[in-house]
């Protein structure tokens, strides 16, 4: 038996340091790539991304890729809004704002004007004081503005009375068109042909607010700043803390509030919420303050401050069956 | 990140038991044990077979070739080396005491070789099969143990990797490896020893059935004299 355990134990050494010797595995070099997420994306996020090329220039502000030039939103209505409150600048506290002053007589008027000191003093205070030349031109900007205004309303007028007659017409032609087309629409097979696009394959233009031909370096991310949707919920949370739904909304689609925040950086608001929608329910009017009286009560919002640009001007929905649905 | 530019990992073999978990280095070296002595279990029957083949060969051949039963009896009393002498012995010294002694006694004669003679059988079976349920139970458990030394290498290179928070293949694979190293020796002691037991059990058994066929054939021949002596 010692013998056979000699042999086997010998026979076990030789091969392990056989192996040893023939198998040595080259050591693995893994190196760690990037990984590679695969998302799946809309037509919108696809003309969002601003994944750029290495060859390009180094621009300031990396744009996408832009072909056409496409709708933009309203800004022009906001810009009217006369009441502006104190312009804000970047800093998070508002800046005093220089009250105007008043006009201090200038050294030029007082040499003018000693001709009318010159008469009786008595009858000065009498007088109105003299019209200050800068007051004025306030004064007439603002009757033109107001005239201008009242023009405006006119013209609205109008072209509401012209839009009414015209969608008139437009319901009684398209009234026809439908009768004729139901007459075409009877299915005939020896059309066939005519039924089969013969468009040539095409892809949506990249849309946005200038025309941009040239790929920009792109930033790090690879996707131009969008809030995600945690820092959408995250906002929406905010609000809804506040938020008390009409009673009695549970079936309310037409209460869909939609309300157009403009944030400051503090995350507190800088104009006065506005509701963007319409609603026929006539407790819609009362969700529409509601929602308002939310977004109000629950300033300042804490959001991301390196996307400020995203979030300055957003629009949040309040729908009252999401809240009931808790 | 330093070790993002490449993680390198030894996979030569000394590395793959020097790297691994205490507990998985005791299944490995405890699965080397076995595979040694299965081999060493394996070599020693294999020629102990082999030689118990030849010699009975060679009895045989000299017990049917019309020798004296008492000429054989002699030049093997001394050292029946092999199952078939040791039969052949232990019948012929039994036979050989009921006539030399005193008293013959023919009456349970008949009897008594017929037992020593299975005593004998049943003891030089046992001498053959000696050490066979080592190899039958190193075939059977040692792919669990190995099993069992993956399981724990996996457990604890998976813990690594939960440690480190890097999912790539260059941290994941030395611990896998290694943990695999100890299912490798499992089967490297397992199999030999599965086949080995085989061949051997089913060899014992033929040794053990032509070790009967003699005894009959012999008591036979035996209980045939005791009829003529008595």
């Amino acid at each position: 038996m010692r013998k056979a355990l000699t042999i086997s134990a010998v026979g076990h050494a030789v091969l392990i340091l056989w192996g040893l010797v023939t198998f040595v595995v080259k050591p693995l070099e893994a190196n760690t790539t990037e990984s590679l997420p695969i998302d799946v994306i809309s037509d919108s996020e696809f003309t969002q991304i601003t994944a750029g090329m290495k060859t390009a220039k180094k621009v300031e502000t990396p744009k996408p890729l832009v072909e056409k030039i496409g709708e933009q939103k309203p800004v022009e209505e906001l810009t009217k809004i006369e009441k502006k409150p104190a312009i804000q600048t970047a800093s998070a506290e508002p800046m005093p704002i220089p009250e105007p002053k008043k006009p201090e007589p200038k050294p030029e008027k007082a040499k003018a004007e000693p001709e009318k000191q010159a008469e009786p003093e008595k009858a000065k205070p009498a007088e109105a004081p003299p019209p200050d030349p800068a007051l004025e031109a306030m004064k007439k900007a603002e009757e033109q503005k107001k005239v201008e205004d009242q023009k405006k309303v006119e013209d609205q007028k109008r072209k509401a009375e012209e839009q009414k007659k015209k969608a008139e017409e437009k319901k009684k032609a398209e009234e026809q068109k439908r009768k004729e087309e139901a007459q075409r629409n009877a299915f005939d097979p020896g059309k066939i042909a005519a039924l089969l696009d013969k468009q040539s394959p095409r892809r949506e233009a990249a849309t946005g607010d200038t025309i941009n031909q040239t790929a920009s370096l792109g930033l790090a991310s690879g996707r131009s700043a969008t809030l995600t949707q945690s820092e959408i919920d995250a906002l929406r949370a905010q609000i809804q803390a506040c938020w008390n739904p009409p009673a009695g909304a549970v079936d309310g689609r037409e209460l869909i509030v939609r309300v157009r925040l403009q944030l400051r950086q503090d995350g507190s608001l800088s104009v006065d919420p506005a509701v963007m929608n319409r609603g026929g329910h006539p407790q819609f009017q009362i969700a529409a303050e509601a929602a308002l009286r939310a977004v109000r009560r629950c300033q300042p919002y804490r959001l991301p401050i390196a996307k400020y640009d995203v979030w300055k001007d957003v629009e949040v929905t309040f729908d009252p069956r999401d809240m009931f649905r808790g | 990140m330093p070790e993002a530019a490449g993680v390198s990992a030894d996979l030569s073999i000394f590395a793959l038991f020097w790297q691994a978990h205490w507990v998985v280095k005791i299944v490995m070296t405890g699965l080397l044990a076995c595979s040694v002595w299965v081999w060493a279990i394996a070599i020693e029957k294999f020629l102990l077979l082999q030689r118990t083949r030849t010699a009975m060969n060679r009895f045989e051949q000299a017990f049917w070739s019309g020798q004296s039963l008492e000429e054989l009896y002699r030049s093997l009393s001394s050292r029946p080396n092999h199952s078939m002498a040791a039969l052949f012995v232990a019948a012929m010294r039994e036979w050989k005491r009921s006539f030399e002694g005193s008293t013959r006694s023919f009456a349970g004669l008949q009897m008594r070789i017929e037992k020593v003679m299975d005593v004998t059988i049943s003891r030089e079976v046992e001498r053959l099969e000696r050490r066979l349920l080592v190899l039958a139970t190193v075939g059977s458990a040692s792919p669990f143990v190995g099993l069992f030394g993956t399981v724990w290498g996996i457990m604890n290179s998976f813990q690594s990797i939960a440690a480190s928070k890097n999912t790539s293949l260059a941290v994941v694979a030395p611990g896998i490896a290694e943990a695999l190293f100890a299912t490798a020796i499992g089967l490297v002691a397992a199999i030999p020893a599965t086949i080995f037991y085989n061949k051997f059990s089913s060899e014992v058994n033929k040794q053990a059935s032509r070790l009967e066929g003699f005894a009959d054939e012999f008591s036979a021949i035996l209980s045939r004299q005791i009829d003529e002596r008595a």
